[in-house]
């Protein structure tokens, strides 16, 4: 049980600003995700959490209570890092009790014994206790892990990169266990990773770090389809997102936007153009960010769609990444895994505006998309 | 450019003690056409390098033979072998700048100086190094390093090009990036080019065909498609893909032209594809190779009902999972705005030309009939 708070943290390395005043708030047994590029402050705030680096400024709070000067070891936090060594000579039962046996957090064999079992049973392996590390699947290597942080009843489970180690096959299959025991941990949890995948699996909040700076916190959903800014739109998804500078005219009463000074205008969904409308005055320029599964090609011209050339086509299996340039730009778009084309063949884009996302050209910031409101709802 | 052969190929590492393993290459033959891009994909350990090496000539080949163009080059210098290589490691000459390092090798062939200086200044903008051309190896970037080293093995005009992991070292978006150029280079010299790596999405992204190696031997030669669609063995089906396909132990149930995949989970199971009717029988034990993409939801039914177990929006795509017994999850993808809870009933249909069985001892996948 922990609800914790950071307010206006600030740390720094040398003369770097690792943390540049960061507000948090992780809610009593809420899985919160922290997500970013390296570098942009995720594992330092995690060890501010856990009494390992000294915050210049700002406080740490635990239930409200001030914890900035308790000793890590009173906070109460367990901590699993990037490579969970489990002891190779125990047995499941022994690694798992190993936290308990510590000369600080001495018990009784019996109340281990009945501490282990309940985790191991919680965990999913509560049958496998006399086995070997090297006698366990990968799955059930991860659980120990787990377990033997959970054994101790810590008031803040913080997770560093656990899968990060994992080779991207695995890494799929121990993110869906890890979300499915999720339910099971009922302990506040921060984890901390780079890949958004993970983020938007497993938090039910995300906060999004760059340089120090929270940019933004919410759901999954949230950062996926209303990102605060370009950097977070760039962040999540792949390919990365394709930015386009935007230019509004009005044709017939209706707003059309124009992508990268192309001749083609393609009509703005009308409660998109109403919000732009509103801020028509005070942006100079206007971006629009449209994901590369929004934006489908064929070989003939359509109505509206921009004209270019195969730049490149790569097969990585479920789906084929095309990317086209159009004038000195390049585009990169989802196309089916069996799709053909000779490279330099002429090409035709049509991003799908219903699914584009406008921005502020001027500070990067978000501005709005079709269907906003409803995309979010209950969520 | 020449076609590249390889006949019965082994290699045999002497003072090692004697088991199966003493072959690190192991009867392996490949047929490279003229031009084409061929990936040479493993895990470590598989002999994906021991058999660049070996046609580069800097390992001996202790049996079968090696052709490049219509040369058996199996006693050539590798000097003499007509060959570009590019390491991993992309060891640029420190003291010399980038055009004497990509000069070096037409230096030590006696070229004249104004070819060599032709050379380079045609090859510079092909992997965009011409504006390096006077900068030490100490100023550039991972990514420029590679191009130069790569650079440095084609103004060779080499009749093969062997690329050992020309993109490990490099971080996401410079991988993708050089990726993308070596794509188009080899699209504009058509140059026989092998890639050694034990990426599988880097081998489908830039080759033609991709010869998949494990322990020595070759698995299965085919296009991406090829290998990616009709994964000849357990291995090969493993290790193509990402998400990665479904692979479980399940038990065949039912008679007649109504089979299914009963899953270890009690209750567990799903219509086994009529293309598999005639070579099935009740009983029989058998592992399932299915996509996520391959998966198809319905509503439940007496062919098979399960509840989702876990459901994820990744954005792009939807997962949803169901634990179908020790510890492993069916997993399939949707790209529709739908979402699942967490015990919701639904039904599930594989899709009947990509749903693949396996032998569990031999490991090679078992035929359908095609009616």
């Amino acid at each position: 049980m922990a609800h914790i708070a950071l307010e206006k943290i600030e740390k720094t390395f040398g003369k770097v600003q690792a943390l540049k005043g960061v507000d948090l708030e992780v809610r009593d047994k809420e899985f919160f995700v922290l997500f970013g590029p390296a570098g942009a402050g995720k594992t330092t705030i995690l060890k501010t959490v856990a009494g390992i680096e000294f915050p210049e400024r700002g406080l740490v709070r635990f239930d409200g209570e001030i914890v900035n000067l308790v000793e890590p070891s009173a906070r109460n936090v367990s901590m699993v890092f990037e490579n969970y060594a489990l002891y190779p000579h125990m047995t499941v039962f022994d690694n798992i009790a190993s936290p308990m046996r510590s000369p600080r957090y001495k018990e009784s064999e019996e109340t281990i014994r009945e501490k282990v079992q309940k985790v191991a049973d919680m965990m999913g392996i509560g049958h496998l206790m006399d086995r070997l590390p090297s006698q366990l699947s990968n799955g059930q290597r991860q659980r120990t892990a787990l377990g033997r942080c959970l054994v101790r009843s810590p008031k803040v489970f913080l997770m560093d990169e656990p899968l990060a180690h994992l080779d991207a096959k695995l890494r799929h299959l121990m993110r869906t266990e890890l979300k499915a025991m999720q339910a099971q941990f009922d302990t506040t949890t921060i984890y901390v990773t780079h890949d958004y995948t993970e983020a938007m699996s497993l938090g039910d909040r995300v906060g999004i770090l760059n340089e120090g700076k929270i940019v933004q916190i919410g759901s999954g959903d949230a950062i996926y389809y209303t990102p605060a800014n370009e950097f977070v739109a760039k962040l999540v998804g792949e390919p990365e997102i394709n930015l386009m500078d935007a230019e509004f005219v009005t044709e017939e009463g209706e707003l059309k936007v124009r992508l990268d000074e192309a001749p083609q205008l393609f009509p703005v969904p009308t409660d998109v153009a109403a919000v732009l409308r509103d801020n028509y005055d005070s942006v100079k320029k206007w971006r629009v960010g449209v994901r590369g599964t929004n934006i489908p090609h064929s070989f003939e011209p359509q109505l509206t769609s921009l004209e270019g050339v195969v730049y490149n086509l790569e097969p990585i299996g479920n789906k084929s990444i095309l990317t086209v340039k159009v004038g000195e730009r390049l585009y990169q778009s989802v196309a089916k895994n069996d799709m053909k084309a000779e490279l330099d063949t002429r090409i035709y884009l049509e991003p799908d505006i219903t699914h584009a996302l406008f921005f502020n050209g001027d500070t990067g910031q978000f501005v709005t998309r079709h269907n906003q409101a409803e995309l979010l709802q209950g969520r | 450019m020449a076609q590249l052969i390889l006949k019965n190929v082994y290699k045999r590492y002497e003072n090692k003690k004697k088991s199966a393993q003493d072959y690190a290459v192991k009867d392996f033959s490949l047929h490279c056409e003229h031009g084409e891009f061929i990936g040479i994909l493993g895990p470590s350990g598989c002999g994906k390098t021991t058999t660049l090496r070996m046609i580069a000539g800097l390992e001996e080949i202790t049996d079968g033979a090696i052709f490049i163009g219509d040369r058996k080059v199996n006693d050539l210098h590798p000097k003499d072998r007509g060959i570009g290589l590019a390491f991993e490691d992309y060891a640029l000459y420190p003291p010399l700048n980038v055009y004497e390092n990509i000069a070096f090798n037409l230096r030590a062939q006696n070229l004249p100086a104004d070819e060599i200086d032709r050379r380079v200044r045609e090859i510079a903008p092909l992997m965009k190094v011409e504006t390096l051309l006077d900068m030490k190896p100490a100023g550039l970037s991972g990514g420029q390093k590679q191009r130069v080293n790569i650079a440095r093995a084609l103004v060779r005009r080499p009749q093969v090009l062997l690329l050992d992991e020309p993109l490990s070292h490099l971080d996401g978006k410079m991988r993708q990036v050089l990726r993308t150029e070596i794509k188009r280079i080899h699209n504009k010299i058509k140059c026989t080019t092998v890639l050694v790596t034990h990426d599988q999405m880097e081998a489908m992204s830039l080759a033609d065909r991709i010869a998949i190696m494990k322990d020595g031997q070759l698995q299965q030669f085919g296009t991406p498609l090829e290998v990616y669609d009709n994964p000849v063995n357990l291995f090969v089906a493993g290790f193509i893909g990402e998400p990665p396909m479904n692979l479980m132990k399940v038990t065949i149930s039912g008679e007649g032209e109504r089979f299914y995949f009963e899953f270890p989970r009690q209750g567990i199971r799903v219509r086994v594809p009529k293309k598999y009717s005639p070579v099935v029988r009740e009983g029989m034990e058998v592992i399932l190779g299915v996509r996520p993409t391959d998966i198809f939801i319905t509503e439940p039914s007496e062919d098979s009902e399960v509840s989702v177990d876990v459901f994820e929006n990744l954005g792009d795509e939807k997962r949803v999972s169901i634990d179908v017994g020790e510890e492993d999850f069916l997993t399939l993808t949707t790209e529709d705005e739908r979402r699942y809870t967490k015990g919701e009933r639904i039904g599930l249909i594989f899709h009947e030309e990509k749903t693949h069985i396996f032998d569990p001892v031999t490991e090679e996948r078992i035929l359908g009939v095609q009616k």
